[in-house]
């Protein structure tokens, strides 16, 4: 069932990319222009996409609910993260994202806390102090 | 004499301090990233790229660097396989097999001192292999013209996952996945931006960096995810002391193995993984007597010098065609393009200092990590102890930095994030990644050769037919895709190739 579904996601891709690439007009002097290479690639796709959907052979097993419920959680966390760090500054931030995703994984609150207390300012002299890759140490938000 | 005193040269160069440190450093850190169960080569790579690129290491430092870790995990990822039942990494998959029931026996350390000898005989073995065969490769491969590689490049895609087991068409789709992906940005010949739906942050492009940290550091964590934390036990060393009679009962398995593991590592797109299948295979075949399974030392060593050796022989097709025969050198090699470096026939001749210093370091490399797998065992065995929920944050406290310290913008830690999905939902649906990697650092070279070989012939597409690599290059790769489709078809599933899942 999933393979379908998949072979449907990479039919509607790459038809759209197919058909987007009638926009890209060639070049003076190129042989080949923008929209060539794109179709060569887009139109295999789109077969293969049809024939995936038609005769489809594999069903992926997705976690039980919990698990799917943690990895929904995670992605909160690493796209919060991704959005914090600029505003925030490291350390605060890697402090949430590694507590965060510490206790997802199971860890106790207590030694959740102590893995974030410790790697986040450590990191940041690691790399920061130590090894001189420049970290935003106060966000935009503090600064 | 030619290859030696090139090999000298490289000496000079793998000795300079830095890279003499940076092998210390690749060593220890590719040991412990295999030994750690979830993480393996392509992982630890990956995580290391941005790294390499923000203190600006120079190609041949970040090869080196990159090239220990790539070693230190093949040997690593025997440890948790003999004292946890739990591979550290895919290619050691195989060790379980012997090496859990010698733990369980008492003879762990038997175990460790027999895998860690057969791993420095096969990547060492491997690496001689490099030395001699590379450069007659590269020589060969001067003759390629623009329909040449274009034709090389097909068979790269088409081969890639071939002989991991998985549906043929899903590999293809990942490749075309990949090349669509590679197409997002200005068009480097025209000017026209392409799939960039009006955003100016995808003029450039997506960078493979940030790609590649996503498509294998995160998602990886959110593999993690899917199963509830559970304790692992770690199984008592037993004697202290390896006896060394056992160890050389390991020995002839890893000359035997280390042969195989080295054919198994240059096919493309095989990799350690299978190295290490076909080595135990036959090794069974050859020599069991009821014993294998239940801890027999030649069923420890075979394995061991196959992922050992095919890790090697990964490195040449890589190195002198420019297309990878494993992940792990896809991710390096999309490393070498960052930094301008286009791996192929003429890296031999224009960076001699690159090639020859890494294999200079990666002799250098396995003396390290006979050391640090042998004496020093007892560090890497006790961080098994340490639980997942302390190291797996840190995974991705450090992605976030690499990549955050090389791009400066929040955007790319999203598009990071995007890939992390985009590869996790892939692997959950049975397409492997290596293509996609492929084909998004090979897109733009492979259309550029297509566009050469189009302005030499005036538009006329027959060209790409009318050399005769080409051909030849087509008429392999039409018997590789029908040699799977005939495997696929009798249900016969190969194992799943080097970090390909």
């Amino acid at each position: 069932m999933t393979d379908r579904l998949a072979g449907a996601c990479f039919f509607l891709l790459a038809a759209g990319y197919v058909w987007l690439s009638t926009g890209y007009t060639a070049g003076f002097g190129d042989p080949l222009g923008p929209a060539i290479f794109p179709r060569v690639i887009g139109i295999p796709a789109v077969l293969l996409g049809l024939c995936l959907m038609i005769w489809p052979r594999h069903n992926a097993a997705w976690a039980p609910a919990d698990g799917l419920l943690r990895q929904g959680a995670a992605l909160v966390i690493l796209l919060g993260y991704a959005l914090l760090l600029e505003p925030l500054g490291f350390v605060p931030s890697t402090f949430a994202a590694v507590l965060g995703l510490g206790l997802l994984m199971g860890a106790p609150s207590i030694w959740g806390f102590v893995t974030a207390a410790i790697a986040a300012p450590g990191l940041y002299l690691l790399f920061d102090r130590l090894m001189g890759l420049p970290l935003p140490v106060i966000g935009t938000w503090f600064g | 004499m030619d290859i030696l005193s090139s090999l000298w040269a490289g000496f000079a160069v793998a000795a300079l301090p830095i890279n003499l440190a940076l092998i210390l450093a690749g060593c220890f850190a590719g040991t412990l990233i295999g030994a750690l169960p979830g993480l393996g080569p392509v992982n630890g790579v990956a995580i290391l790229i941005p790294l390499t690129f923000a203190f600006g290491l120079n190609a041949t430092s970040s090869m080196i660097l990159l090239s220990a870790v790539y070693y230190g995990c093949m040997y690593g990822g025997r440890i948790s396989s003999i004292l946890l039942n739990i591979p550290g990494d895919e290619p050691a998959i195989m060790t379980t097999l012997d090496g859990y029931p010698m733990a369980r026996k008492g003879q762990a350390a038997d175990a460790l001192a027999i895998s860690g000898v057969a791993s420095f005989i096969g990547a060492t073995l491997a690496t001689l292999g490099l030395t001699l065969f590379a450069p007659l490769l590269a020589k060969a491969a001067i003759y390629f013209g623009p329909a040449d590689y274009f034709a090389l490049y097909v068979m790269a895609f088409a081969t890639i996952g071939g002989i991991s087991g998985t549906d043929p068409r899903k590999t293809l789709l990942a490749a075309l996945l990949g090349l669509m992906l590679g197409t997002v940005g200005l068009d480097p010949s025209t000017g026209v931006a392409r799939y960039t739906f009006g955003s100016f942050n995808l003029y450039d492009g997506f960078d493979p960096i940030v790609a590649l940290v996503g498509l294998f550091a995160i998602s990886e964590i959110l593999f993690f995810l899917e199963q509830k934390a559970q304790d692992r036990k770690l199984i008592p060393k037993g004697r202290v002391f390896p006896r060394l009679s056992r160890v050389k009962e390991g020995l002839g398995a890893s000359l035997r193995g280390s042969v195989i593991g080295f054919i198994a590592g240059i096919l493309p797109g095989a990799g350690a993984s299978l190295g290490a299948v076909m080595a135990y295979s036959f090794e069974k075949r050859l020599k069991d007597k009821g014993s294998f399974g239940t801890g027999d030392p030649r069923g420890v060593a075979a394995p061991e010098a196959g992922n050992n050796a095919a890790s090697g022989g990964a490195l040449i097709p890589m190195l002198t065609l420019g297309v990878p025969g494993s992940g792990t050198t896809a991710v390096m090699l999309a490393m070498l393009i960052s930094l301008n470096i286009q791996p192929g026939p003429l890296l031999f001749e224009r960076s001699p200092d690159l090639v020859w210093g890494l294999v200079a370091a990666l002799y250098l490399a396995n003396f390290v990590l006979l050391i640090l797998n042998l004496p020093l065992i007892g560090i890497f065995t006790r961080v098994l102890g340490l639980p997942a929920w302390g190291l797996m944050p840190l995974v991705v406290a450090i992605s976030y930095l690499g990549v955050y310290a090389i791009t400066h913008a929040a955007f790319d830690l999203m598009v990071m994030v995007g890939f992390g999905v985009l590869g996790f939902v892939l692997r959950k649906l049975d397409f492997s990644l290596v293509p996609v990697v492929l084909g998004l650092l090979l897109g733009m070279d492979m259309e550029n050769n297509l566009r050469r070989a189009l302005s030499i012939s005036g538009g006329d597409f027959t060209i790409l037919l009318q050399s005769t690599i080409a051909l030849l290059l087509y008429g392999i790769t039409a018997a590789f895709l029908a040699l799977t489709l005939w495997l696929s078809r009798r249900g016969n599933r190969a194992p799943v190739a080097e970090d390909a899942r």
